[in-house]
This record gives C-alpha cells, sequence and structure tokens, in this order.
C-alpha cells in the first residue's frame, strides 16, 4: 500500500507537503532568520528568576486548564452519550457554545463580575472577590469556562465510538458505575487524554486571558516583545521555553497514552442506557454548566452592554466583516479539515518513534503564538513572484488558519481515526478494494463524527483567529474580529461588550442551524 | 444510533464548495485599473476612517486602509510594517503618537518627504529629515471625579500621584503601550532615571491600579472607583459630552511641560505608489483635516495656528508643553518598559 505509485502515498504525500510549506515552513523560516547572530543576552533570558516565573505560571495555567477542563467536559461527553435526555441535540449546542465566545470575552465578562464595583460587589455590596479577578486561578477558572466543550466533545465522540455490547456484556455480572469505569472510560481514555492535551496547549499558548487578567507567562512576554518592544530576536528567543514546555508535555502524553488500539465493530445499535437512574441529576449537572458558563458571561456583557452608548453605527457597519469571517472560516475549515485528515490517519497508522515524534510536532507547531506565525508568513510569502501574487489576498486567510489550526485538526482526527479498526481495511484490500475506494467507503464514513468535531473546532478557532490575521489581512480587507479590535481601541466598555455579544452571535448561529438540522434529523 | 445520513452530508459539502467557489470570485480584491494608495492607520479607525473616506471622495484616489488594533490586544502594525520591510505593502503610516513612528525611522522604514502642507505647524514638531510631521495633537492629562474631589484638590503634578492622600485611589493605563509609554519615556529623558523609578516605587507602594487602556482608566475615575487617573484628552472629553462627573488637569504646567502627542504621518520606504503617498501626506497634514479632526469625538488639537480647536480643551498656545526632543525620547521606551515590568510587577 505504500509503494511509490500508490494513491495512498500520492495523497498522503501531498497532505505532508501542504503541511511542511504550509505550517513548518513560515516557523522555520523565523526562527532561523530571527535567531541568527543571537547573542549571550538572549542565551540569559534562560536563567534568571523572571524566567523561571514564567516557567511556574506558564506550566500551572496550562495544567489547571487541562485538568479544570477535563473534569467538566468529560462527565458532560459521558452524560450526553450515555444519559437518555430530552432535545439532547439542543443541550449539546448551548453546551458547545462557550468555546465559541473568544477567551478574551469571557475574560472581560469575568473583570465585569468579579472587579471592584463589578456586579458582585453591586449585589453584596461590598468586595467579594476582587482580589481574585486579577490571579492565575482565575485565568485557570476562564479558560477552562471556554475550553471544557472541547473535552466534552472529544469524550461523547469517543463514546459513541465504543462497541455497546461491550458494555451489555459488563452489565451483567457489574453495577453501571462499575462498567462505566472499568470498560467504558478505559476505551475512551485516548481521546479524552488527546483532547486534554489540546486544551493544554491552548491555553499556554493564549494571550488574551493572561494579558487582561495581569497573568505573567510567555505568551504575555512575547507580546510585550514585539507590541513594546518591536524585538522580534527577543519574542523569538521568549518563545522557545514555551515550544520546549509543549513539546515535553506532548513527548510525556504520548509515552502514556501509547498506540493503544481500540478494537471496536461498527455500530449496529443503541448503547445500554447505562445512568438510567441519573437523569435527574444529569439535567441539574447540565444545567449548572450552562447557567455558570453560558448564561452567566452573556448576562453580564448584555448588562455592561445596556449600561451605556453600544454604539449602533459601529455594529451597523460590521456587514462586510461578518460575511468574510463566516466565508473565510468556512473555506478555512474545510481546507485545513481535508488536509488534516490525512495526516490524523498516516499519524494513527504509524508506529514507534514516527507518531510519537509526529505527535510532538502537531502539539509544538499547534503552540506557536500567532504573532510569530504572521510575521514568519509575511517573511515567506511577501517577496517577488510566485509567493508575492498570493501576498495580498484573502488566500493568505486560509494560509494563516492551514499554519495555525492543521496540528490541532491532525491531532483529533488521530485520535477518530484509531477508533476505526485497520482489520476494515485490510479486509477491504483484500477483497481488491484500492486505499481511495477503501478510504471512501468504510474509513470516512466511520469518522463522520471526528470529522464534524474537528471541521467546528477549526471553524471556531479560525473566526476567532486575530493574532496572525491583523498581520496578514490585505488592505482594505477586513474580519469581523479584526473590524472588532480595531473599533474597541478606546471603546467605552459598553461597545465592548456589545461588540463581544456580536461576535459569539455570529459564530453560534449557523452551528445553531446545523445543530437544529442534526436535531431535527435525530428526531425523524 | 441515528446518524448524520449521506444526503445531508453531501448537502452540506455541496453547500461549502458553492460557497468556497463564491468566495474564490467575489473576495479577491478587484485590480483597479485607477489610482490608489495604501496607508496604515494606527489612529483609533472611528475617527480616522471618516478623513480618509473624505480624502476619497474628493481626489478619486483608491484608499486601501489598514487600521490598527487596540495595542494592549494585539501586536500591531508597527510590527506589520517592520516584517514588509523588504518588500512593502503600504505607502504612508498614519500614526497618532510618536514612539512608533520614530522606531520606524530608526529602523529605515520610512522615506524623506517635506511636504508643504506642513507650513504653519511648529518646527519642533516636524523632522528636520523629513521623516514625519507632527499634526493634530492630544495632550497627556490628569483627570479626575468632581464628586469626590475639588478642583482646589486636585493633583497639579504627575509625580503629586504618589502622594499618600492618593493611596488606593490612581489609576494608570499599562505604561508598556500606547500614548502612556511615550508619557513614561518623555517622564525618564526629562527628569531622569533615579526621579522616575523612585516615582514609580511610591506609586506602587500608594497600590496604584494598572489597566488595560486610557478609557478604562477614564470609566474608573467617572465612575469614582478611583478619584484620579492618567489618561488623554480625546478619552475625559467623551465623559465629558456624557455629562460624567469628570474634569482635567494639565499636569506640569509650571514644571517640566505638558506632554502633547501630535499624530505623525510619514512616507513609507520603497512605497509601491510613492506618488499617491505624497498627495495623501499633503491631505492628512492641511489645515482641513486638522478641524475635521477638531471637531469630531477625537477632539485633537490643531497644530496650523488659526484652526479653531476643539471645545473642552486648551489651545496649543495657553500651556506650557513639554519640550522634548522625540527622538531621545523614542530612545527611551525599551528602557523604560523594562525598568517599569520590574518595578510595577508587570
Amino acid at each position: 500500500m505504500w509503494g511509490w505509485r500508490s494513491s495512498r502515498t500520492f495523497v498522503i504525500g501531498t497532505a505532508g507537503l501542504i503541511f511542511a510549506v504550509g505550517c513548518i515552513l513560515p516557523v522555520a523560516y523565523l526562527f532561523t532568520t530571527s535567531l541568527t547572530g543571537i547573542d549571550a543576552a538572549a542565551a540569559a533570558l534562560f536563567l534568571d528568576a523572571r524566567q523561571r516565573t514564567l516557567l511556574y505560571n506558564t506550566t500551572l495555567l496550562g495544567v489547571g486548564a487541562a485538568v479544570l477542563s477535563t473534569a467538566i467536559g468529560a462527565p458532560l461527553g459521558v452524560t450526553l452519550a450515555r444519559v437518555p435526555l430530552k432535545r439532547k441535540a439542543a443541550i449539546r449546542v448551548v453546551l458547545a457554545a462557550p468555546m465559541l465566545l473568544p477567551p478574551y470575552v469571557v475574560a472581560l465578562a469575568w473583570m465585569y463580575l468579579g472587579t471592584r464595583g463589578g456586579v458582585l460587589a453591586a449585589l453584596v455590596d461590598r468586595d467579594v472577590v476582587a482580589s481574585w479577578t486579577y490571579s492565575l486561578p482565575a485565568a485557570i477558572v476562564v479558560l477552562s469556562l471556554v475550553f471544557y466543550p472541547l473535552s466534552m466533545l472529544a469524550s461523547e465522540v469517543a463514546l459513541r465510538r465504543i462497541d455497546g455490547r461491550l458494555e451489555e456484556a459488563g452489565l451483567v455480572v457489574a453495577s453501571p458505575g462499575r462498567v462505566l469505569r472499568r470498560i467504558t472510560l478505559p476505551l475512551a481514555a485516548p481521546s479524552i487524554a488527546a483532547a486534554a492535551l489540546i486544551i493544554f496547549v491552548l491555553a499556554v499558548s493564549e494571550f488574551s486571558v493572561p494579558g487582561l487578567l495581569r497573568v505573567r507567562v510567555y505568551t504575555t512576554e512575547v507580546f510585550t516583545a514585539f507590541a513594546a518592544l518591536y524585538d522580534f530576536s527577543r519574542a523569538i528567543v521568549l518563545a522557545v521555553p514555551l515550544l520546549t514546555l509543549c513539546a515535553a508535555v506532548g513527548a510525556v502524553a504520548a509515552r502514556l497514552l501509547g498506540d493503544r488500539i481500540v478494537s471496536a465493530r461498527r455500530l449496529t445499535g443503541s448503547h445500554p442506557p447505562l445512568f438510567d437512574r441519573w437523569r435527574r441529576g444529569a439535567r441539574l449537572a447540565v444545567a449548572m454548566v450552562i447557567l455558570v458558563a453560558v448564561g452567566l458571561p452573556i448576562v453580564v456583557l448584555a448588562r455592561e452592554a445596556l449600561n451605556g452608548r453600544a454604539g449602533g453605527a459601529s455594529l451597523a457597519g460590521s456587514g462586510e466583516a461578518i460575511a468574510n469571517s463566516l466565508i473565510l472560516s468556512t473555506i478555512g475549515a474545510t481546507v485545513v479539515a481535508a488536509v488534516a485528515v490525512c495526516l490524523g490517519y498516516a499519524r494513527a497508522r504509524a508506529r514507534g518513534r514516527v507518531a510519537n515524534l509526529a505527535d510532538i510536532l502537531f502539539v509544538v507547531l499547534f503552540a506557536v503564538p500567532s504573532t510569530i506565525v504572521g510575521v514568519g508568513l509575511i517573511g515567506l510569502w511577501n517577496r517577488p513572484g510566485v509567493f508575492g501574487t498570493i501576498y495580498g489576498t484573502d488566500t493568505m486567510f486560509i494560509l494563516a488558519y492551514l499554519a495555525r489550526f492543521v496540528p490541532v485538526a491532525a491531532l483529533i482526527l488521530a485520535a477518530a481515526v484509531r477508533y476505526v479498526p485497520i482489520s476494515h481495511e485490510e479486509a477491504a484490500a483484500a477483497a481488491g478494494a484500492g486505499w481511495l475506494r477503501t478510504m471512501r467507503r468504510i474509513v470516512l464514513p466511520q469518522l463522520r463524527l471526528g470529522l464534524a468535531a474537528a471541521w467546528i473546532v477549526v471553524f471556531v478557532l479560525s473566526f476567532g483567529e486575530l493574532g496572525a490575521s491583523v498581520l496578514i489581512a490585505p488592505p482594505g480587507e477586513s474580519t469581523l474580529p479584526i473590524r472588532i479590535y480595531t473599533i474597541i481601541a478606546n471603546a467605552p466598555p459598553a461597545q465592548v461588550a456589545a461588540l463581544a455579544l456580536l461576535q459569539a452571535l455570529v459564530i453560534f448561529t449557523p452551528l445553531a442551524v446545523l445543530g437544529t438540522v442534526a436535531s431535527l434529523r435525530e428526531a425523524h | 444510533m441515528p446518524s448524520v445520513s449521506r444526503p445531508i452530508s453531501i448537502q452540506v459539502c455541496a453547500v461549502v464548495a458553492a460557497v468556497g467557489l463564491g468566495a474564490c470570485q467575489s473576495l479577491e480584491p478587484t485590480p483597479s485599473a485607477g489610482r490608489q494608495v495604501t496607508v496604515y492607520v494606527s489612529t483609533d479607525r472611528v475617527f480616522s476612517e471618516p478623513v480618509l473616506r473624505e480624502y476619497e471622495k474628493r481626489s478619486g484616489v483608491t484608499v486601501n486602509a489598514v487600521y490598527d488594533t487596540e495595542e494592549t490586544k494585539s501586536t500591531g502594525l508597527a510590527n506589520r510594517l517592520l516584517a514588509e520591510k523588504a518588500r512593502p505593502q503600504a505607502d504612508v503610516f498614519w500614526s497618532n503618537e510618536p514612539v512608533r513612528t520614530l522606531m520606524l525611522k530608526s529602523r529605515a522604514a520610512l522615506a524623506s518627504y517635506k511636504s508643504p502642507s506642513a507650513q504653519g505647524i511648529p518646527t519642533v514638531l516636524v523632522d528636520t529629515d523629513g521623516y514625519w510631521t507632527g499634526f493634530s495633537a492630544r495632550i497627556r492629562v490628569i483627570a479626575y471625579n468632581t464628586t469626590l474631589v475639588k478642583p482646589g484638590e486636585a493633583p497639579r503634578s504627575v509625580f503629586d500621584l504618589a502622594d499618600p492622600k492618593w493611596r488606593g485611589q490612581v489609576a494608570i493605563a499599562d505604561p508598556r503601550f500606547g500614548s502612556t509609554s511615550f508619557h513614561v519615556a518623555a517622564l525618564y529623558a526629562l527628569a531622569g532615571d533615579e526621579k522616575v523609578d523612585d516615582f514609580f516605587r511610591r506609586l506602587k507602594a500608594n497600590g496604584v491600579r494598572v489597566v488595560d487602556g486610557n478609557s478604562v482608566v477614564r470609566d474608573l475615575v467617572a465612575r469614582g472607583e478611583v478619584k484620579v487617573g492618567l489618561t488623554d484628552t480625546d478619552d475625559v472629553n467623551v465623559a465629558l459630552e456624557n455629562g460624567q462627573p469628570i474634569a482635567m488637569v494639565l499636569p506640569d504646567k509650571d514644571g517640566l511641560g505638558v506632554p502633547v502627542m501630535p499624530n505623525m504621518v510619514s512616507l513609507i520606504a520603497n512605497a509601491p505608489h510613492p506618488g499617491e503617498g505624497r498627495k495623501l501626506v499633503d491631505y492628512l497634514l492641511s489645515a482641513d483635516v486638522e478641524r475635521q479632526l477638531a471637531q469630531s469625538e477625537a477632539v485633537q488639537i490643531p497644530l496650523h495656528s488659526g484652526v479653531q480647536g476643539p471645545k473642552n480643551i486648551p489651545a496649543i498656545d495657553t500651556f506650557k508643553p513639554m519640550t522634548l526632543d522625540y527622538a531621545n525620547v523614542a530612545n527611551r521606551v525599551e528602557d523604560a518598559t523594562k525598568r517599569l515590568a520590574d518595578i510595577l510587577g508587570l
């Protein structure tokens, strides 16, 4: 199957080439051009007390967000997969909504809620949590409230892939709780762990939340090096410990997870109602999460938006930017998913060191700060010739999304491919089917949930992408986040809150429509 | 388990493909056969966009504008200009404060052009080499809440903010970015490292609140969450127009002088449309644009004499400005940023 002329080699090779040019080259280009001639002062960045504080804060932020997100999201995923609830598709969409809010927006809501003179202080007539508002624990909580849907969706997809007959067999001799602990969760563990790893990387590469809540981490230092000091070399040097941390975590995760292949047959029936009697408790838990993670930020932002002049003209003039964002995110998510499914497949079918190195590479590339990606894209594409004809067009947005999000999509899809038994492909090959046919008729249909999840994640991330986009946006073109961030410079909080709600609504609407359609199909 | 069926999967794919094909045609910028100019703008979009649209109408030239994002949220246009230096896309850079422009000059990203429209602008605000010209200024002020602070009690100098009587009642924007970074660098350049380091240490001990931007400072003062804060004239004006209980003091009128921050406009080195770029520079430096900016919510102070200034804001010739070598101030920014990162724990 891996012959030079095989379709598999051609397709995976093409995806690999796109990955190399689109994702690796911009970053490698910037690192090599900025790090030549590095002096001893830059090397000292690694050793002083400030750096140790940064390393400690960054690690704690990532681990804390991953753990708390999983603690919230995984039980919700189990609930959606195993507890019979009415209107489950709608519940899923609502629970996933925080992922649609830019982390900065949720951090803003937190500030309006907890700061001195904020909502809580107004309610109880004294500062209750003001001292906690700007803190590392606050940043962990905010990021967890944004990222738990990743864990939730990964858990649900993994549980739905498990053959229900395994659990049915377990229920004959054990309680539902024991079946969950000894059969279901271990089978779902690779996906849950993969989601936790992605959340870790998202958290440590996130700038806006720690920046707003005044937590000193590597991303805020990189940002300062760019924005306050205009020092590219310093910014690159500061990114190295961040990327090293992510590589280390990726290596540990790869070692722990190994290449556990889950044997599962194609689903032919429903899963046993493991937790039928836990329905009431599940409904209560879901309601609480929706209240805290979805309702609270929106209510706080709406209150702030209504408190002052929201600036109708600013909102009204955003139509073109909204259209641009939707179209570009749709194209970007589709292109990224197409490349990532090939890479994810190759990763899932690889073994040993190659597989582990691939995981580490995906994690490290995903962690590269968006500004570095943007500057790297400019350096690579803004030159005479063919590259230059592309620079200055909207294709640069797609290239930015490729550079930033192919790694995370590949990780998601690799986890999904692991649930497709290789024996299915072998059987197809034995029957005379070529690789492309096998992929089209056997593998991809089994990946549809994983593909949908990856597409949605990339769509949301692309829609909210700012750091690289602001650097490569063609003059005269704008996406909604760029427009919002150019307007909120010195805008009143009411306007900021109103624009944040607009962005959330624009992302939420098409996904709600998709969710409703899926729900109607499910009911039908 | 019910699943998303083939027909709907095909429908979704078809929609995506149609959107994609349509987008390829609709999103690619239509090549303009006419004249065009590309300008990167750091001045707030809500103020600068109307000025540029007006230029488009009058001149018939297509203006491709790239606006800057809020300074503490994204790295901004100055970095883009540096990254594009080998093959610039922009013709003109319009900045709302001196630091970025002076930094770009020091990195050889600007081209020299002495516009005839600069006549009448004070020479201290015009680069002798022609790499930048100042226009339409803002000034740094001390804002205070009029319900909590009587006019006679308001601080008169920036250094008064470290007085223990203002403990926990002072707000400043992050001094690493924007106009606050300019103000801080100016203090270091004029007053010396020892005095300014000591001032910020005392400010920190006094419980100063470092917030996200000048508008946040203004809002905290207007709401009475703090009594005083350092911010810009255009920010205070927004609150004044809204009838909020706020007033401003021009700091150090009798001492170091009041920090004046002009907008700056520059031609980009090796710009793709230098001829159109020069015409846009001439327009931006005109008295007409200064009038537009003075009368807008930007309330920026005209530097050309004879142009009526905004209400609520004193005219440039009614106070003593800081005597600044802007290049020297820009050189102090990096050092000041590092000092304050340590002193204020940023």
